[in-house]
């Protein structure tokens, strides 16, 4: 089954060939075309979203590169930020809880006639909301609700159904225990439907700082309390499965698990630290971003402790590399974001550039890199088609180099702009002094959007067999790791 | 009775114990404080065209590099002075669509802070000149042009505002005027004045509008600068 040998060879000699997964034969086609659908929507939501994001990112350098207004940087920087999130993360972390939670619930997915109805309604929501933000109509200008009430209520929609859809699917689960996967899963469906209903009524923000209120809270729940949870989820299935060995703790999930309820639904006001919102609030908030190492020790510490003396089976895998890297991703920057929440070290970075590196390191070093390895490592059980290792390859070191040197110029930028507002030199010397660092973030920008293409590809090369390996099994005769 | 074997109970405390958790820290306190929030003694409502203007911020995006808010630290002292709860009374929802009040605060400042913008620069010219091509007068700058707050016509219309364009930046026929959304966002950029604030005044220092709001607002403003 293994080709070749994981040794250097004078045929091969910058590469090892890495581990196949076993041959598919308990695959259901209509599964694997629905699971494969969100991967692929997902995958073009990415490439979209990445090369707008790219494009603006251009801009710092030759601001006057066109006047089209439908392509003016202030509205294009929406269109990147909702696509990648409500389009390409999303659709992928969807596409992962698809598969995970009918597997740990030993059955079928409850209705795969609705999942695609979820898709379609989430696309429909990216697609006229993105036309709508070019075309200068938004919610009001805040971060990740700059959707009008209209295309959120469309999007809100596939959501809601799909929450139904898995939550009816654990309900009639063919075992007894709910897989601590389905926690996570379920949490960030249940944790972020309130959210989305509490951030768009109206009546509570008919003010500039009742809304700033509102923003905090719902900015940071939008990517903590929905990207995360899922993206965890999907790691406590396919790191013991892919390791063939369980968790190392069971009861250490589920500290996380409700840590990140009590502890991350508090921390929302850190985005406005010095603001004119009620300071108790941003008190609290302090307090409980140093509450989530707690939460960060105890997830990344299971993580790693399962991954503790398997050294040999990452390195021969393709897809536990990303999953690797995605956790200590998620310790080193969720606690970096616990320490920039402290108010002195707000006084420095808040408002600069260093914010925007923080958010992709996270969002990009930790939610979709384990987003990856969780599609890399699972769809091919469910296709039975893998993707080129060389490719794979290539898409882990392109995205992995170009997000640091993304996240370190503006880390370093960043930091450099504080300190320069902070001398009481003019403004525009903090805007002449970045523009190094903005060049090379566009550098590692380009190398994180080829990733991209290549991911693309890989997708595609997943595609789903013809004809399925065997007939659909339901019952999943597979041993679950996680069992 | 377990989390583990019990969907319904996991799910519900799940679910509810986030809503309780979102009432006590965000909702109830944006409740409390839309409650409270009175326009400081000064402040003038925004006109219609003002406010037009705000819509023409909020849809060209200028909060992604702009902000509104003056944090009581030194190194804002430079753009006024720390912002209350008070000076943004007026901003109110733009319609329909948006139902909420636009996000003026902002959260980044890749330009600088516009709390006072109308003090900064009070001059007309100056801002369409600014908006029709930024690096007209401001060369380092890497703000976006916004030549489609212009038009460029044969001759300026009757009462219309010429922008003087200079040579390198012009069209190469015709003159530069700004259009109604010109107009509007030139309008509410001007009106960006923080109204004064008279220390040791009760009323004022109570701006969030009770004596409470203002411990949390101002009087906490004291406590940041320590």
């Amino acid at each position: 089954m293994a080709h070749g040998t994981p040794v250097l060879s004078l045929k091969r000699p910058l590469t090892v060939s890495k581990a196949r997964v076993e041959p598919v034969a308990d695959s259901d086609r209509a599964w694997a075309r629905l699971v494969y659908a969100y991967a692929a929507s997902a995958a073009t939501w990415l490439v979209f979203g990445t090369l707008v994001g790219l494009y603006i990112s251009f801009k710092f350098a030759a601001p006057d590169i066109e006047h089209v207004p439908w392509l003016s940087y202030g509205r294009l920087r929406p269109v990147h930020t909702n696509s990648v999130f409500w389009g390409w993360g999303t659709l992928a972390l969807l596409a992962g809880a698809l598969y995970v939670v009918p597997r740990t619930s030993h059955r079928r997915l409850h209705s795969y006639g609705l999942a695609w109805v979820s898709l379609g309604l989430i696309d429909l929501a990216v697609v006229v909301g993105d036309v709508l933000l070019m075309a200068g109509i938004n919610n009001g200008g805040q971060e990740y609700r700059e959707f009008v009430w209209p295309v959120q209520a469309v999007f809100a929609a596939g959501v809601v159904l799909l929450a139904y859809n898995l939550a009816r699917t654990i309900a009639g689960r063919g075992i007894e225990e709910i897989y601590i996967s389905n926690w996570y899963i379920m949490g960030g469906f249940l944790w972020t439907i309130p959210l989305v209903v509490f951030a768009y009524l109206p009546f509570y923000q008919q003010n500039a700082i009742a809304e700033t209120v509102v923003q905090g809270y719902y900015m940071h729940m939008g990517v903590g309390m929905w990207f995360t949870p899922i993206a965890l989820g999907l790691t406590y299935y396919s790191l013991p499965k892919l390791l063939n060995k369980p968790i190392y703790s069971y009861s250490l999930g589920v500290l996380a698990f409700w840590t990140q309820m009590l502890f991350y639904t508090m921390i929302g006001a850190h985005h406005f630290i010095f603001a004119p919102t009620p300071w108790w609030i941003q008190t609290v908030a302090v307090i409980f971003s140093v509450g989530m190492v707690i939460t960060l020790a105890a997830g990344t510490g299971n993580f790693l402790l399962t991954m503790r003396g398997s050294g040999r089976a990452i390195a021969r895998s393709y897809s536990l590399p990303f999953i690797l890297a995605g956790t200590v991703s998620y310790f080193l920057f969720s606690a970096q974001g616990s320490l920039e929440a402290l108010r002195s070290l707000q006084g420095v970075w808040h408002f600069t550039n260093y914010t925007v590196g923080h958010s992709h390191l996270t969002m990009y070093g930790f939610v979709t890199l384990l987003v990856w390895g969780s599609l890399y490592g699972l769809l091919p059980r469910l296709t039975g088609r893998e993707p080129p290792q060389l490719w794979v390859g290539v898409h882990f070191w392109f995205a992995v180099v170009g997000l640091a040197l993304y996240g370190g110029a503006l880390s370093v930028g960043g930091t450099l702009q504080g300190l320069s507002w902070m001398s009481g030199v003019p403004f525009i010397e903090s805007v002449k002094q970045m523009a190094s660092f903005w060049l090379w973030r566009a550098v590692g920008g380009t190398l994180m959007f080829l990733s991209h293409l290549v991911f693309a590809y890989n997708v595609w090369r997943m595609r789903p067999a013809a004809v399925a390996a065997g007939e659909a099994r339901a019952d999943v005769a597979l041993e679950e790791a996680a069992a | 009775m377990s989390f583990h074997k019990d969907h319904w109970l996991l799910f519900s405390v799940t679910c509810f114990g986030f809503v309780g958790l979102s009432l006590i820290i965000g909702i109830l306190p944006a409740k409390w404080v839309q409650d409270n929030a009175v326009p400081l003694p000064g402040m003038q409502p925004l006109t219609a065209l003002e406010k037009q203007g705000l819509g023409v911020y909020v849809g060209e995006g200028c909060v992604a590099c702009h902000t509104q808010q003056v944090r009581p630290l030194e190194m804002d002292a430079a753009f006024g002075r720390p912002s209350v709860p008070g000076d943004y009374a007026y901003v109110t929802p733009l319609g329909p669509w948006a139902p909420y009040a636009p996000a003026v605060l902002g959260s980044q400042r890749t330009g600088p802070d516009l709390t006072n913008a109308g003090r900064r620069q009070p001059s007309e010219v100056w801002q369409y000149l600014h908006l029709y091509d930024p690096r007209a007068v401001v060369p380092d700058s890497v703000m976006p042009a916004y030549p489609w707050l212009f038009d460029v016509v044969a001759s300026a219309p009757e009462g219309a505002t010429v922008v003087p364009v200079p040579a390198p930046y012009a069209p190469a026929e015709g003159v530069v005027v700004p259009n109604e959304r010109g107009e509007a966002l030139v309008a509410y950029l001007l009106s960006l004045k923080q109204a004064p604030l008279e220390a040791g005044d009760e009323h004022a220092t109570a701006a969030g509008g009770s004596a409470a709001n203002g411990a949390d607002g101002l009087g906490a403003h004291a406590g940041g600068t320590r």
